[in-house]
C-alpha cells in the first residue's frame, strides 16, 4: 500500500513575467519502507514534489497524502512523521556536529538518553567522529552536508526526504551516506531521494522514476529502465578506428580517449567483427544507467519540441 | 508534539541559537550595545541633561525594539541563505514553537544591554519595585511586538539584500524617529498624533510614566490622556503583529 500518494500533482510558478509550470498532474506512489529514487535534469521538478511532499510548498492543483493525511490541510499531521534534508542546506556556523544531531533531536521532542545514543552512532556511522566537536565553521563542506544528513537520519522519522544529500561529497563519504541510508529503511523508514549522481540512484533505489519537464517519464527500476532504451548494448573500443565508420551501428562518442557505440543487440557481432578486423580491442556490455537516462530524457525533450 | 514538548522545543532553540553564540563570540554583543549607547552620548553631549532620563528609557526601549530587527535577520537568514528554517517546518516543531524559540534568543542577545539601561536607570530614577516590575512587564510585551513584526516580515521577501535595508528601515522608523528618546512633547503641538501610528509611541510613554518621567501627548480627553490607553495601544499592536507572525506569515511557500 502506497503511504505517500500523489494524483494530479501540479504546481505553477507564477513570479516573474513568465509562469513556469513545474509539475504538470504528477501521479505518484510510494509504499512504505521504499527507498525511491527521483531523477531528473536541473529544473526537471525533482526538489518541487519534495517540497509540496514535505509541506513546505503549496501545490496549484492535485493532492498529495502522506501516511493517509492530505498535506495541504493536515500539515501538522504529516509534520509528525517525517525529516527533511534540503538542497544545499547548511549548518549553524557556530555549532558542532555532535551539537546539531543532539538539538535537533531534542528540539524534536526525543528524549535525552535516546539523543545520546543516536547521537553516538549517528557521529560514528557517517565517520562523523573525528571532527565531532570542530564548530561547523572549521569544516569542510563535505564534512558540513555529513553532518546536515546525520542530523535528519537521526530522527528514525516513518519519511525521510533527502534532496541531493550527498552533494559535494568524496565517494567513501557517499559510501557511507549510503550504508546509514540502507540502514534507515532497513528499519522501515520510507525515503525519496533525489539525487545528480545516477551511480547513486542504481546503488541504493529499489525504484526510481525520471521526470522532465514536470512530467513522470519513467518508473519502475533501474535495471528495468536501462531495457527501455532502444540501444541496450555498450561496445567500446581502443585503437585505430575512426568513429565516422561506426556511424551507421548507432550513437557514437569518445569517453576517455575511447571511443564508445550505443547499439542494438542485432549490431553488436556486426560491429565487433569490423572492429576486431581493423585490430581494435573492444568491450562489450550493457548500457548505464546514466545512458539510459540520457535517452530517455533525450526522447522527452524531442518529443516535447 | 504536546504544549509542554513545544515549550521545550521553543527554550531550545533559544539555547542553540542564542546562548551558544553568545557563549563562543560575546563581540555579537556589540551591535545590540553600540547604536542604543552612541544615541545616549549624543543626547548626553548636546541635549539639556534634563531630557538624558527619556534617553535612558528611549535605551531600554531600543534595545527590546531591534529584536525585532535581530529576528527579521536571523529569520531570513536561516531561511534563505541556510535552508534551516525548512528543516524546522518539515518536522513536528510547530510554527509557534519556532517563532518563540527564535525571539527568545534574540532577547538572549539584547539582555545583557537592556540590564545595563536598566541599572543606569534605576541609579538615576528614584523607582518604585512596582514600576519596576511594570517596566520588565512592558519591555517583554515589546519585545514579543517587535520580533513577532520581524518574523512576519522576514517571511514576506525572497532576496536577503532585499531584507536587509527593509529590516533597518522599518525598526528604525519604529525606534528612532517616534518619542522613544526624547519627550513627546518636544513634537511640534498640531503633530503629536502621528506619533501614535508607531506603536513604539504607546510603549515609551507607559516607560517614560512608571519611571516617573513626565511629557506624554495630552490631548485633554481623560482616557487617550492616561497610561491605560498607552497600554490598551500596545497590547492592541502586539496582538496585531502576533497575529501577523502566526496567521499571515508564510510558513510555507505558496
Amino acid at each position: 500500500m502506497a503511504i505517500l500518494e500523489a494524483r494530479g500533482l501540479s504546481k505553477t510558478y507564477r513570479k516573474g513575467p513568465h509562469p513556469v509550470r513545474a509539475l504538470d498532474r504528477v501521479d505518484l506512489g510510494i509504499e512504505r519502507g521504499r527507498l525511491f529514487a527521483f531523477l531528473g535534469r536541473n529544473g526537471a521538478g525533482k526538489t518541487t514534489f519534495i517540497k509540496i511532499a514535505s509541506t513546505l510548498l503549496l501545490p496549484t492543483e492535485g493532492e498529495l497524502h502522506l501516511f493517509g493525511h492530505d498535506v495541504v490541510r493536515e500539515p501538522a499531521l504529516v509534520r509528525r512523521e517525517m525529516a527533511l534534508v534540503p538542497q544545499e542546506g547548511k549548518l549553524f556556523y557556530h555549532m558542532t556536529p555532535r551539537e546539531h544531531v543532539r538539538e535537533y533531536l531534542r528540539v524534536r521532542g526525543v528524549s535525552a538518553e535516546a539523543t545520546k545514543s543516536r547521537t553516538d552512532a549517528i557521529l560514528d556511522e557517517m565517520g562523523l567522529l573525528g571532527y565531532q566537536d570542530v564548530p561547523a565553521l572549521r569544516l569542510s563542506g563535505g564534512l558540513q552536508q555529513r553532518t546536515l544528513v546525520a542530523m535528519v537520519l537521526a530522527t528514525e522519522a516513518p519519511f525521510l526526504f533527502l534532496d541531493e544529500p550527498t552533494l559535494g561529497m568524496d565517494p567513501f563519504a557517499r559510501r557511507q551516506v549510503w550504508e546509514v541510508i540502507r540502514k534507515a529503511t532497513g528499519r522501515g523508514s520510507t525515503v525519496l531521494l533525489t539525487t545528480h549522481y545516477l551511480d547513486e540512484a542504481e546503488q541504493l533505489s529499489e525504484e526510481l522514476a525520471v521526470i522532465e519537464g514536470g512530467r513522470v517519464l519513467y518508473r519502475g527500476t533501474g535495471e528495468a529502465l536501462k531495457s527501455t532504451v532502444r540501444r541496450e548494448v555498450r561496445v567500446q573500443f581502443t585503437g585505430a578506428i575512426r568513429p565516422e565508420e561506426l556511424q551507421s551501428f548507432g550513437k557514437v562518442f569518445a569517453e576517455r580517449g575511447r571511443t564508445v557505440v550505443l547499439t542494438t543487440r542485432a549490431s553488436v557481432r556486426e560491429l565487433t567483427e569490423v572492429a576486431l578486423a581493423r585490430g581494435a580491442e573492444v568491450t562489450v556490455g550493457p548500457v548505464t544507467l546514466e545512458e539510459a537516462f540520457l535517452e530517455l530524457v533525450g526522447r522527452g525533450i524531442e518529443e516535447e519540441e | 508534539m504536546s504544549v509542554r514538548s513545544q515549550a521545550y522545543a521553543a527554550f531550545r532553540i533559544c539555547y542553540f541559537n542564542g546562548i551558544i553564540p553568545l557563549w563562543r563570540s560575546p563581540l555579537l554583543m556589540a551591535a545590540v550595545f553600540l547604536t542604543p549607547f552612541s544615541f545616549l552620548f549624543f543626547l548626553f553631549v548636546i541635549a539639556p541633561h534634563a531630557l538624558f532620563p527619556y534617553g535612558v528609557v528611549g535605551g531600554v526601549l531600543f534595545t527590546a525594539l531591534f529584536t525585532g530587527n535581530g529576528m527579521l535577520n536571523d529569520c531570513a537568514y536561516l531561511r534563505l541563505e541556510r535552508q534551516l528554517q525548512q528543516v524546522f517546518v518539515a518536522s513536528p516543531v510547530s510554527p509557534l514553537a519556532y517563532i518563540l524559540g527564535m525571539a527568545l534568543s534574540e532577547l538572549a542577545f539584547a539582555l545583557p544591554a537592556m540590564t545595563l539601561f536598566l541599572v543606569i536607570l534605576f541609579l538615576i530614577q528614584p523607582i518604585g519595585v512596582l514600576a519596576a516590575l511594570g517596566i520588565v512587564g512592558l519591555l517583554l510585551l515589546t519585545w514579543l511586538m517587535a520580533t513577532s513584526l520581524g518574523f512576519f516580515i522576514s517571511t514576506l521577501f525572497s532576496q536577503l539584500r532585499e531584507i536587509w535595508p527593509i529590516g533597518t528601515l522599518v525598526f528604525s522608523l519604529l525606534s528612532i524617529i517616534p518619542p522613544v528618546f526624547y519627550p513627546a512633547t518636544e513634537i511640534p503641538a498640531p503633530w503629536r498624533w502621528v506619533a501614535f501610528v508607531a506603536p513604539s509611541t504607546f510603549a515609551a510613554q507607559l516607560a517614560d510614566r512608571l519611571a516617573g518621567l513626565g511629557g506624554g501627548i495630552s490631548t485633554g480627553v481623560p482616557f487617550v490622556d492616561s497610561p491605560y490607553f498607552d497600554l490598551v495601544g500596545l497590547l492592541a499592536f502586539t496582538l496585531l503583529f502576533g497575529a501577523a507572525a502566526l496567521f499571515f506569515a508564510r510558513w510555507r511557500e505558496n
